[in-house]
């Protein structure tokens, strides 16, 4: 049942851009954008519950490496690499000094170097041309962009899929309920959360490179920005954090109501858009998938993996 | 010489206005665990209620925050009794997460109300004070006035956490919830209270901010990750650690800003993550 639902699905998206629907087209890399970093920041906030307020500074990071790299000449390919690269040693350096904090420490103190980053672009404004953004070269990128990002966000839905049943899964999870313990029985609790991070860093770091690659301008409250950072996340938790079905199901429920909203009203867009997530809040604690109807509908058709 | 001191007695001005905000902000998650996305919306709302009111009747600015101070307090109270207190009997990893999707969209949706309703443009109240010199030293008498203010209130809030019933069942929830509930403090009506508190204590700085700086709708997110890093910067709950926090924080800001406007905030973030990574639980924390 759940192959037959996802294939159908996959389908559908592989062959949309032949009705040639631009606006659509263009809404669907945003979504793909949106799901890929909700998911990816799943992958440390959910399994091992260490919320990573922190995780767009992947992105960010990805996106000036690569932009960066390819306008002096280096190959597309090598560029991305570098880009997803970048992020992932900026993963490695901060997991350290990071995870030996814990709960909001964690949080704020990972948020604080997103801060730090964008201040730090703006600031180092010889390399990164500060506020006037950086440009890379020109070119219509729709439908290589529409592709390249669906196989990334397959590509991701499908790794936190093999996470959720390796022993590395349940790794992270015991890290999650109870660190400490967790340590006693043997759980080599500061590689399992590195590599978590690691995953979840490259991901971004990719993304954010074909994201540079594709609306080829940047600057830096475009990709280390407020609400750019917490918008993943909120997406993350309001379809239910833990699940992998839960970040793209909240990812493409918080778009879509994003994109209504806006273009039916001239004013207080955001407003309604706040009420909607703190009615998911308050009332669906836990999520949108882990609404008793929902649940029951996404187990009968095998799509709820939880770890 | 006279510049260095001006520009110390700048940042101990600027981090005693941060360290006031911050102050409701620890007492907040000290006894509710929450951190407070929308705190920042409460201190642009005493700002905002500061300048209408002044606008239309030109009373004195800081009289007016006097005024207001009962409605802030019912703001945070009702914000928490109706928003915060449902969940309080969750998991606590669900906790965290719903009370951040619920401060996140409270945040979104007061800063966009607000600029709805008053307009997105940037506000000041126009009240001068004058100033003199002291030897070479320039002293504006409304900062100094300020400054007393906020040391003043800094102290009340002290003997109001020692001394009073309700600050020691304050205390006594941060320190240990299920004790406090043994003794029989009523603590989600604590809870309550604090909210309460701490709205005030955002009000109050927003009158600050609209006096000697400006205010805009869309400031909330913005103070509010600040304040965030001021009170993990002293150590989450502890007083002592937000004052501490704010004044080197206001510090860094105003030296650093002096040699290079730019790189002032940029400093202020690194020092944040510089003293997180020498003490994990912040300079005052447990």
């Amino acid at each position: 049942m759940n192959r037959i639902i996802l294939g159908i699905v996959l389908l559908f998206l592989l062959i949309f851009p032949v009705f040639n629907l631009p606006y659509l087209n263009t809404f669907l890399i945003i979504l793909f954008m949106y799901i890929l970093l909700a998911e990816s920041y799943d992958i440390l906030g959910g399994y091992t519950g260490y919320i990573n307020m922190g995780h767009i500074a992947f992105f960010g990071i990805g996106a000036y490496t690569f932009g960066l790299l390819w306008n002096t000449g280096l190959s597309l390919y090598l560029s991305f690499l570098a880009g997803t690269l970048a992020a992932v040693v900026f993963a490695i350096l901060i997991s350290f000094p990071l995870f030996r904090l814990q709960g909001a420490y964690f949080s704020l103190a990972a948020f604080a170097l997103v801060k730090l980053m964008e201040h730090l672009t703006l600031n180092l404004s010889s390399i990164t041309h500060g506020s006037d953004g950086l440009k890379v070269l020109e070119g219509n990128r729709m439908i290589p962009m529409y592709y390249l990002s669906l196989l990334l966000v397959v590509a991701v839905v499908v790794v936190s899929f093999l996470i959720t049943r390796s022993r590395f899964g349940l790794a992270m999870a015991s890290v999650r309920e109870e660190e400490e313990i967790a340590f006693d029985f043997g759980v080599p609790v500061q590689r399992i959360k590195t590599t978590a991070m690691v995953i979840s860093a490259s991901f971004a770091g990719l993304m954010g490179s074909f994201y540079t690659w594709y609306t080829i301008f940047i600057n830096p409250s475009m990709v280390f920005g407020t609400e750019m950072a917490l918008m993943p996340i909120a997406m993350a938790m309001l379809g239910g954090s833990g699940v992998i079905i839960g970040p793209v199901i909240g990812a493409v429920f918080l778009l879509i109501v994003e994109e209504t909203l806006w273009t039916r009203f001239a004013y207080l867009h955001t407003a309604a858009y706040g009420l909607v997530i703190l009615l998911v809040g308050l009332f669906m604690p836990g999520g949108l998938v882990r609404l008793r109807p929902v649940r029951r509908f996404l187990i009968r058709v095998g799509l709820f993996k939880e770890l | 010489m006279e510049i260095a001191i001006q520009l110390v007695i700048a940042g101990i001005l600027q981090g005693g206005l941060y360290a006031l905000a911050a102050f409701g902000l620890s007492l907040i998650f000290g006894v509710s665990n929450v951190l407070n996305l929308a705190h920042g919306e409460f201190l642009m709302l005493g700002g905002l209620f500061c300048f209408l009111i002044f606008s239309a009747t030109g009373l004195n600015p800081f009289l007016i925050g006097l005024m207001i101070l009962p409605f802030a307090f019912f703001l945070g109270y009702i914000f928490d009794r109706f928003l915060m207190r449902p969940l309080a009997g969750k998991k606590e990893h669900i906790r965290l997460m719903s009370s951040i999707l619920v401060t996140l969209g409270a945040a979104l949706c007061i800063g966009d109300v607000t600029s709805f309703l008053a307009g997105a443009e940037e506000k000041g109240v126009d009240y001068s004070m004058p100033s003199f010199f002291w030897g070479d030293l320039y002293i504006s008498y409304l900062r100094l006035l300020a400054m007393v203010m906020i040391a003043g209130l800094t102290v009340g809030i002290h003997y109001y956490l020692k001394k009073t019933y309700t600050g020691r069942a304050l205390r006594a929830t941060t320190q240990n919830i299920r004790g406090a509930m043994l003794v029989g403090v009523d603590t989600s009506r604590i809870r309550s209270v604090t909210f309460g508190i701490g709205s005030m204590l955002a009000s109050i700085a927003g009158v600050f901010y609209v006096v000697l700086l400006s205010i805009s709708p869309d400031m909330g997110l913005t103070v509010t990750i600040k304040y965030l890093c001021i009170i993990v910067l002293g150590g989450l709950g502890s007083l002592i650690g937000s004052l501490v926090g704010g004044v080197i924080l206001g510090l860094t800001e105003s030296i650093v800003s002096y040699y290079n406007p730019h790189w002032g905030q940029t400093a202020a973030f690194l020092i944040l993550v510089l003293i997180l990574l020498i003490r994990p639980k912040g300079l005052f924390g447990k």
